[in-house]
């Protein structure tokens, strides 16, 4: 008989997991290579692969955040969720040194400190969002973490409970030229931020709320926040920006949702996104992760659900976009069971010097469906090199952890040297993994155009 | 790490008992609820996102309820579940509406009371909708043709009306005034200058109560046409801020309110208003209504809503907790704008939310005493 996985428990028990694996998958070489630079596969010039663990937030669990600054830097949330009165830290890799640097603990900064009996700050999820102009990164905090005396959180069950109800995302102005916090304040009382997209030209910030699912703007120089409304239940992890200034993001039922700022009102598209016609209706087809073209006429996206899919979306042309299906991102399965969308799972989507898209979409074992050679993990964080002229996808490199698996990607992203950066979701503590680039496929300031969203 | 913080053995049955229980009871504990779309599900699309707050529902007593929306425009809609049904047809989108502060049925005809952002509240009327042949096999559905009765008051919000139990006629409240609205002439006719503020309801005599004032209830027959200035005073309780709202046992008529605190009475046409019967989990008090046993249903809180349950023959308030529904539609549901009961003493409330949803609840059934 079998146990369903919780959404929590994951974390917890992903090292175990990796022990039951390689008993029934013994592989003797495998675990002896774990941290040594992985090569790519033959076909392909090596990608170097390393991981870099949050070993001073030792309580971190999830790296939800991962995205390259104004200043060209890689900046990570070492999330802590899985704990009591868990906090996140923010944190940057310092290319000197190849390690990380531990900007602050969060709580300090928005004085919501773990003791106050409250859900508390314990991560930023998808919401770092960069100010080119003043060298500014926007981040805004979410809820999940329980408060200091429980063993988990219900946002819903303690929505109008005084002493324990999330006191409400904290939005942060960090200066990323001093290293300081210019300000702080509440960006959406009571809820978390699941995701944040910065208007540079407008000056507005668009988040969505969790768990109430509100899509939030936000006036940085009036500081001044407007609730536009509800889209539903299941929160999109992404908004994008097109060049007419319009906010995109996707509702329950996997139809694109466009705010327009010319008629301040949020639109259903007609049509479903692209989604697994066997067993799936397009719900649940929400965004997981977006990433603008080079030239920003068009957006790679993947969704939040099993089997997810790769698209293509043109937003600037037509009334409504071109969806363009790219088929699903991993691997066939059983659909009469319902794999969880941490071990089926897409994210990491970037583009880098060479111009081509990079994600990490997970890869398992799987008796019928993938019965991996004895080489292989029983999962798999893939690497993959998306040609968007033909479309071939070509694995480059295989992301690998030292005690875990590492089929789980948040975010990835480009620093200003070309190398790419991904965070982690599987371990305790967390941390991220960097894929130096080949030489001929890197140059400086690859990481503009920067992304604006989280 | 504070010294504080506490350390579970996650593994231990009692720590799993607390990370498996705890998500779940958040959510409604007793009966179930279905939310269901504003629309014909496979076959039309729902109304859309931002005008589709549910803020009117009246029933037939067949169980055929009508209802209306507000939002950037309101919209005037029919739902039918019963037979081989199981839609909401999106009779009307109004014109220069954006909001729907009643829906009333005759035996024949039912009206909409919409407002607007220029100019006063106005009466809009046409038929029953027609039972469809057969929802799963074919069907046809055709926009009815509403007739405008105009503004009762010119230039003044319509606050709330109600149909009186012959279903002949309606009694509503502007901003100002108290009109009646025939459903067979289409005549509105203005009674008095009475001021408006929250709900109507059809107490247990057959006449229509409203709020007078800050302490009294207005009564008026609408048989007689006579009404009555101060006829009932509030009970003790803070009645300054929430607009009241009614519900109505629809087995003798008793009426059920709440305070400003969420302190439950009940109001007889013969005995007045009973002493608090209890407080609601939350405050202040949202729609409500009453199932065939006698227990009233209703919303409380603000930001996510919780159900409560009081019933009157255990004397016992209940908190249930906040909506979701896993049927017809997965769903939470956080606010809703009027409640009313369906043929089967199911309760089905309107969401007053974006994307609104219809959301049918079936009460637990109670375990028979035996003797």
């Amino acid at each position: 008989m079998t146990r369903p996985i919780g959404r929590r428990e994951f974390f917890r028990g992903s090292a175990s997991l990796l022990t039951a694996g390689m008993a029934l998958y013994p592989r003797a070489d495998a675990l002896a290579a774990q941290a040594a630079p992985q090569t790519a596969p033959s076909d392909s010039p090596p990608y170097k692969v390393r991981w870099y663990e949050f070993t001073e937030a030792p309580d971190s669990d999830t790296c939800w955040s991962l995205s390259v600054g104004p200043d060209g830097r890689i900046y990570a949330s070492a999330c802590a969720e899985g704990v009591p009165g868990g906090v996140v830290q923010v944190v940057r890799y310092n290319e000197k040194k190849d390690g990380l640097d531990y900007l602050f603990s969060l709580d300090e900064k928005v004085n919501d400190p773990p003791e106050s009996g409250r859900a508390s700050q314990c991560k930023i999820h998808y919401s770092f969002a960069p100010s080119m102009h003043d060298g500014m990164l926007y981040m805004a905090t979410h809820l999940s973490g329980p408060p200091i005396d429980q063993p988990t959180y219900s946002p819903w069950l303690s929505w109008h409970d005084e002493k324990r109800c999330f006191r409400g995302s904290a939005l942060l102005a960090f200066d990323t030229h001093t290293d300081e916090v210019k300000w702080w304040e509440t960006l959406i009382p009571k809820e978390g931020c699941r995701c944040l997209l910065h208007d540079e030209e407008r000056g507005l910030l668009y988040a969505l709320s969790y768990p109430r699912d509100h899509f939030i703007i936000y006036d940085l120089k009036k500081r001044a926040r407007r609730d536009v409304g509800r889209l539903g239940s299941i929160n999109a992890q992404t908004l994008f920006l097109d060049q007419r200034h319009r906010v995109w993001t996707t509702n329950d039922y996997g139809h694109l949702v466009r705010y327009d700022p010319e008629k301040d009102r949020l639109e259903i598209s007609p049509l479903v996104l692209p989604h697994n016609p066997v067993f799936q209706t397009g719900w649940h087809s929400v965004f997981y992760d977006v990433a603008a073209s080079s030239g920003g006429d068009c957006v790679y996206a993947v969704t939040w659900v099993a089997n997810s899919r790769l698209l293509r979306i043109w937003p600037n042309e037509g009334e409504w976009p071109k969806v363009e299906d790219l088929g699903p991102a991993t691997q066939d399965r059983d659909p009469t069971v319902s794999v969880d969308t941490f071990r089926d799972h897409c994210g990491g989507l970037t583009f880098a010097a060479d111009g081509q898209l990079y994600y990490v979409a997970s890869r398992w074992r799987d008796p019928v469906y993938n019965p991996l050679s004895a080489e292989h993990k029983d999962r798999e964080g893939v690497v993959w090199r998306l040609n968007p002229s033909t479309l071939e996808r070509q694995e480059v490199a295989r992301l690998e952890h030292p005690k875990n698996f590492a089929q789980y990607v948040s975010r990835g992203a480009v620093d200003r040297h070309g190398d790419l950066f991904f965070g982690h979701v599987g371990s305790r503590p967390s941390g991220i993994f960097k894929v130096e680039m080949p030489a001929g496929r890197k140059k400086e300031n690859a990481h503009l155009p920067i992304r604006m969203w989280g | 790490m504070s010294a504080k913080q506490k350390q579970f053995v996650y593994d231990s049955p009692e720590a799993q008992k607390l990370v498996e229980g705890l998500p779940h009871s958040a959510f409604v504990r007793q009966g179930t609820m279905v939310a269901f779309p504003l629309a014909f599900p496979g076959a039309t699309l729902p109304v859309v996102l931002d005008e589709s707050h549910i803020t009117a529902l009246d029933a037939t007593p067949e169980g055929i309820v009508y209802g209306g929306t507000g939002g950037k425009r309101a919209h005037i809609f029919v739902a039918m579940w019963h037979g081989v049904t199981g839609m909401v047809f999106d009779m009307k989108m109004v014109e220069g509406a954006d909001a729907c502060s009643a829906v009333c049925c005759g035996n024949k005809q039912f009206l909409a009371c919409v407002n607007g952002p220029r100019g006063g509240g106005r009466i809009l009327m046409t038929r029953l909708e027609p039972p469809p042949y057969d929802l799963i096999q074919e069907w046809g559905f055709e926009r009815p043709e509403f007739d405008d009765l105009g503004e009762p008051a010119p230039g003044e919000t319509i606050v709330h009306a109600v149909a009186d139990l012959s279903r002949e006629r309606v009694v509503g409240v502007t901003s100002s005034h108290l009109f009646t609205v025939d459903f067979e002439s289409k005549k509105i006719q203005v009674v008095a200058e009475i001021a408006g503020f929250g709900h109507l309801a059809v107490a247990s005599s057959g006449s229509v109560v409203g709020r007078d004032g800050t302490s009294y209830l207005w009564r008026y027959d609408p048989h007689t046409q006579i009404l009555h200035r101060e006829a009932s005073n509030l009970p003790d309780g803070a009645w300054s801020k929430a607009p009241l709202v009614w519900a109505r046992d629809p087995r003798k008529g008793v009426l059920y309110t709440a305070d400003d605190s969420g302190h439950l009475f009940s109001f007889d046409a013969e005995s007045g208003f009973s002493r608090s019967l209890g407080q609601t989990p939350l405050a202040p008090v949202g729609p409500l209504a009453v199932t065939f046993d006698g227990r009233v249903f209703g919303f409380c809180g603000e930001g996510i809503a919780k159900l409560f349950c009081y019933d009157p023959n255990r004397q016992e308030m209940t908190d249930l907790g906040a909506a979701v529904s896993v049927l017809e539609r997965r769903r939470y549901g956080y606010t809703f704008g009027d409640a009313v009961i369906g043929r089967d003493g199911e309760i089905i409330f309107g969401e007053d939310d974006d994307f609104g949803h219809l959301w049918l609840y079936f009460p637990r059934i109670s375990t028979a005493r035996t003797a």
